[in-house]
């Protein structure tokens, strides 16, 4: 058995190990942990068990699940030592700093034999269970597992329900939750009946701490996200960037429109909550709105420094260097006195977190702002968050499953300017690149809603 | 809400404009011009005084080091009025929990303050029998007392909600469910959630220590050592047949259990503010030893500049090394620093993040930058086996296009940046420059890794590094932060201190303060 210096951890490497039954929301945590640590820069990777699984056999019966089924028995196991492996391999060769290990670990044998190997790898594992024994918490998670999963994909969803209530009946009868009377020595999370108790236990570094911290905020049940840029805006009209301006005629327009948006497409919008950033122009879009609403400065637009109030001709012309080291890596560059795109992830960090807790939540905010956001939601990568094209007059729907983020735009039809900058020219337009736009539904919406 | 309302902006701008103007004092004007004159309200003066600033109220306008944004009304994360109920036997820590809770979200930027159960009843002093701790009192007198103190506390903290303020600590014992409950309708009907915590300690060495230390409270001023821990104990075992453990269902609460080691939160309403305080229960652990503070020895290099220590370098390092373990050997005995060498650990363990670091009280650790400079500086002590880590994050403040000028050069050249500098020094950044802020948000995790050390740590860094961790540790206003002076003649040593941590300059002899 290996003995380490501890001289030589200089940092410690996680293993989330989730527990659960199945249609307890174990994916979901498991991919909003990848999707956070992510976006803050820490390497991350979710290895699921079941997705090894599905190459041997992708649309199993229940009875796969039987304990006593020695074929299920061995895929299924072959399925974990792919994905121990794997993973192993990636915390070695990638520099991984947390590992998630997304199964149903739901017998002890099984988690202390996770346990071995990983501290015989120097990997500390961390358990974190997700325990649920309210039914309507459990049905509704099942419809949302069977809606999503490619276990499930193409049967008729009464099949599927049952199938998947016969599959949660076999692991029930092995099933040995986490106890402080015999777990003590772990580290591990409990959650009990979505967060109504939570138990922590021996945490030992910032990290895995963070990642409590993250996961008790997580919302688990189905629910919407919608996000607006602010109307157009004077500013828009002459290409400028940053500035506090007020909203042009059509900006104003969209405004107007919006109570209409929101009554006919967000089905619970009695129960809405309006944030905005403190500049006038998100404000004036939220001014027809009837629902409470709360301004952040956290969502101010990215702040230009020196820049603000110029057009990209201008700050071209002015600051020929910083306009090139912009455009060449404009996740990292800091405006002249004024923000990064990190620097803007870095405020946002806790409008995320708060966004995690809350529902029934529309954001009306910026574009490099919204740009964050949508790279949290939708994992876009770092070096391509900053140019994605993100449309006014456009409100944006988000809805986080366990699988991934389903995007619908509702298109208000109220003409707007691009204020989309390609890489490598002053002019603004929209990309000719696709991959630069959102994905998604779109809904056009007609121009006759208009209120005069 | 004025939020909700839209209004002319009373500056033109963006976020740091507007970060500009949310902590001018009341009187002043409305609109900042970029032509007026800074404000007069550095108080040089009073920073030398080493104070903790935990228990000094702060004003409505009082920004904190690492506060990354706020509200109109100036309070955090719409969470409205939340009080945080510290309850739990005597000699659990309550104290030093909530004065650590409070220095960690004035930190963060809520308005937080303190309402110790202990000072109120101290105000009384001469009235108090030791019938008053039973918190079923015998007597109607101490009874009546013990209700009209609470009153009094509890009156306090409702006028301080309505002053604007967001979190009070309420530290007292609140031993019967009947109290909390109470307490709990008293405080909703005013509009206020309510957070219990409750501190437990199952295991008894960590109890017997936590005697050991409150028997040093304000309480025994003028006791002998002995007497006071025996009369501690008596109040310990008053309460102990009383005191009933958390379990209310209406009630929201957490269990802190041996300082940390496992939490318990039942009832929660999913509200931000209460995983954040979880966030940082998650950290904390009773602390115990000091933090030094050094500078490494040349202030003037360039900030890219990376070179080896000169001789005067290394004999500045001789000197601080020496000083440091002459005072540790004087404090603390001679063979201390024998303990930190590296343990072996087997794989059936726990494995320790960074290794076995603070997990020793008697253990001393060294966080350098990864500049030479420091690096070499901690050499000698290296050599003794004292464990030394360094640190990307503890760089210098990067001084961008500011760097090597001097004041008036800065004027000149950039007269509206340093016009913006003068007038906010802790969050302006000249171009390409840091600000001090970018520097505490940047420390943040270093804060919970201090946080969980119970030894002893030597941070090797430049002058602006250590007024960042100073102004945490002592609760310093962001107003003062970046005046903070800390001459290289000097080791700065703060000590934590269940009511108020305590700074001391120990000089090093033979040494240039500058």
């Amino acid at each position: 058995m290996p003995v380490y210096q501890l001289g030589h951890v200089d940092n410690l490497r996680i293993c989330v190990v989730m527990v659960g039954l199945p249609a307890r929301g174990k994916s979901l945590i498991a991919q909003k942990i990848v999707r956070y640590l992510s976006w803050l820069s820490i390497s991350t990777k979710c290895f699921s068990v079941g997705s090894y699984r599905r190459k041997e056999s992708a649309q199993p019966p229940a009875q796969f699940f039987d304990p006593s089924n020695e074929d299920g028995l061995h895929i299924r196991g072959q399925a974990f030592e792919e994905a121990i492996t794997d993973m192993l391999a990636w915390f070695n060769n990638s520099n991984g700093t947390v590992g998630i290990l997304d199964a149903s670990n739901t017998t002890r044998e099984r988690r202390e034999r996770v346990l071995k190997i990983m501290r015989e790898n120097k990997i500390e594992p961390m358990f974190l269970e997700s325990f649920c024994e309210n039914d309507e918490m459990v049905r509704s998670n099942i419809l949302d597992v069977n809606a999503t999963s490619p276990d499930y994909k193409g049967l008729p969803s009464d099949v599927a329900i049952n199938d998947m209530y016969e599959k949660i009946k076999y692991y029930e009868r092995s099933y040995e939750p986490m106890e402080l009377s015999n777990d003590s020595d772990l580290t591990f999370i409990k959650l009990v009946n979505v967060n109504s108790e939570i138990i922590i236990n021996r945490i030992e570094s910032y990290m895995e701490s963070r990642i409590a911290y993250y996961v008790m905020n997580l919302h688990i049940r189905p629910r919407y996200i919608w996000l607006s840029r602010h109307g157009e805006s004077q500013y828009n009209l002459e290409g400028k960037i940053g500035g506090d301006a007020d909203l042009s005629e059509r900006g104003f327009k969209y405004a107007q429109k919006l109570p209409d948006l929101v009554k006919q497409y967000i089905k619970d919008h009695e129960k809405l909550t309006v944030w905005t950033s403190t500049l006038k122009r998100t404000k004036q879009t939220a001014q027809y709105l009837t629902y409470p609403k709360k301004s952040w400065k956290a969502l101010d637009e990215l702040d230009a420094g020196s820049c603000d109030g110029l057009t990209y001709e201008e700050i071209a012309e002015r600051f020929p260097e910083d306009f090139k080291a912009r455009d060449d890596n404009k996740f990292e560059y800091r405006y002249r006195g004024g923000e990064s795109y990190r620097d803007v992830i870095i405020r946002l960090e806790p409008i995320i977190m708060e966004l995690e807790n809350q529902e029934n939540i529309l954001i009306i905010t910026h574009q490099a702002v919204l740009r964050c956001i949508y790279a949290y939601f939708m994992n876009v990568p770092q070096e391509e968050s900053p140019w994605m094209s993100i449309p006014l007059h456009t409100l944006i729907r988000l809805e986080p499953r366990a699988y991934e983020t389903l995007v619908t735009r509702i298109k208000a039809d109220i003409p707007a300017v691009s204020t989309y900058k390609e890489k490598g020219t002053s002019k603004l337009g929209e990309s000719s690149n696709p991959s630069k736009s959102m994905v998604g539904e779109v809904i056009a919406t007609s121009s006759s809603a208009d209120k005069k | 809400m004025s939020s909700e309302e839209i209004q002319p902006p009373t500056i033109p701008g963006n976020y740091s404009a507007r970060k500009q103007n949310r902590w001018k004092s009341e009187d002043e004007d409305s609109v900042v011009s970029p032509s007026s004159s800074p404000p007069q309200h550095r108080k040089i003066a009073e920073l030398s005084k080493d104070i903790d600033g935990i228990h000094t109220s702060i004003t409505k306008f009082h920004v904190s080091p690492a506060q990354l944004y706020s509200t109109d009304s100036g309070r955090l994360f719409h969470a409205g009025s939340i009080c945080i109920c510290i309850c739990g036997e005597p000699a659990r820590g309550k104290t030093n929990l909530s004065i650590s809770l409070c220095r960690y979200l004035r930190w963060l930027g809520v308005k937080s303050d303190l309402f110790h159960i202990g000072d109120y009843r101290r105000a009384k002093l001469g009235d108090i029998t030791e019938d008053f701790f039973s918190p079923v009192p015998e007597t109607i007198e101490a009874a009546n007392l013990r209700r009209e103190i609470t009153d009094e506390c509890i009156k306090d903290m409702i006028g301080f909600f309505k002053d604007g303020g967001q979190v009070a600590i309420y530290d007292a014992v609140n031993a019967l469910s009947k109290e909390r409950l109470e307490l709990a309708s008293t405080l909703n009907s005013n509009d206020i959630k309510v957070l219990f915590i409750e501190s437990l300690v199952t295991n008894p060495k960590l109890l017997a220590r936590n005697i050991l230390d409150a028997a040093k409270s304000p309480d025994y001023a003028n006791w002998g050592a002995k007497e006071a821990v025996e009369d501690y104990k008596k109040r310990v075992e008053l309460v102990k047949p009383w005191y009933e453990e958390m379990n209310e269902p209406l009630l929201t609460y957490i269990k802190f259990i041996n300082f940390g080691e496992r939490l318990i939160i039942r009832n929660s309403r999913n509200e931000f503010l209460t995983s954040k305080i979880l966030f940082f229960l998650m950290n904390s652990k009773i602390k115990s030893g000091s933090i030094y503070f050094a500078r490494c020895s040349n202030n003037k290099l360039k900030f890219k500049a990376d070179p080896p220590l000169d001789a005067k370098g290394k004999d500045y390092a001789t000197k601080m090394g020496k000083t440091l373990l002459d005072h540790i050997a004087k404090t603390k005995g001679e063979q201390w620093y024998r303990n930190t060498q590296p343990q072996e650990i087997g794989s059936d363990l726990r494995q320790p993040a960074y290794g076995v670091d603070g997990s020793h009280e008697n253990s001393l650790i060294v966080w350098t930058s990864t500049r030479q400079r420091t690096t070499q500086a901690a050499q000698m002590l290296k050599d003794l086996g004292i464990v030394v880590r360094h640190r990307s994050e503890l760089t210098q403040l990067n001084p961008g296009d500011a760097e090597g000028l001097s004041e008036s050069e800065l004027a000149a050249k950039f007269p509206d940046e340093y016009e913006q500098h003068q007038r906010d020094p802790y969050h302006h950044r000249y171009p390409r420059a840091e600000s001090y802020h970018d520097l505490a948000v940047k420390f943040e995790p270093l804060l919970y890794e201090i946080e969980r050390m119970s030894g002893d740590i030597l941070i090797i860094a430049d002058e602006t590094v250590i007024r960042v961790f100073y102004g945490y540790l002592m609760a310093s206003s962001c107003d003062d932060i970046p005046s903070l002076e800390f001459p290289q003649d000097e080791i700065v040593k703060i000590t934590y201190n269940a009511y108020a941590n305590k700074a001391q300059r120990i000089k090093i002899d033979g040494v240039n303060p500058n």
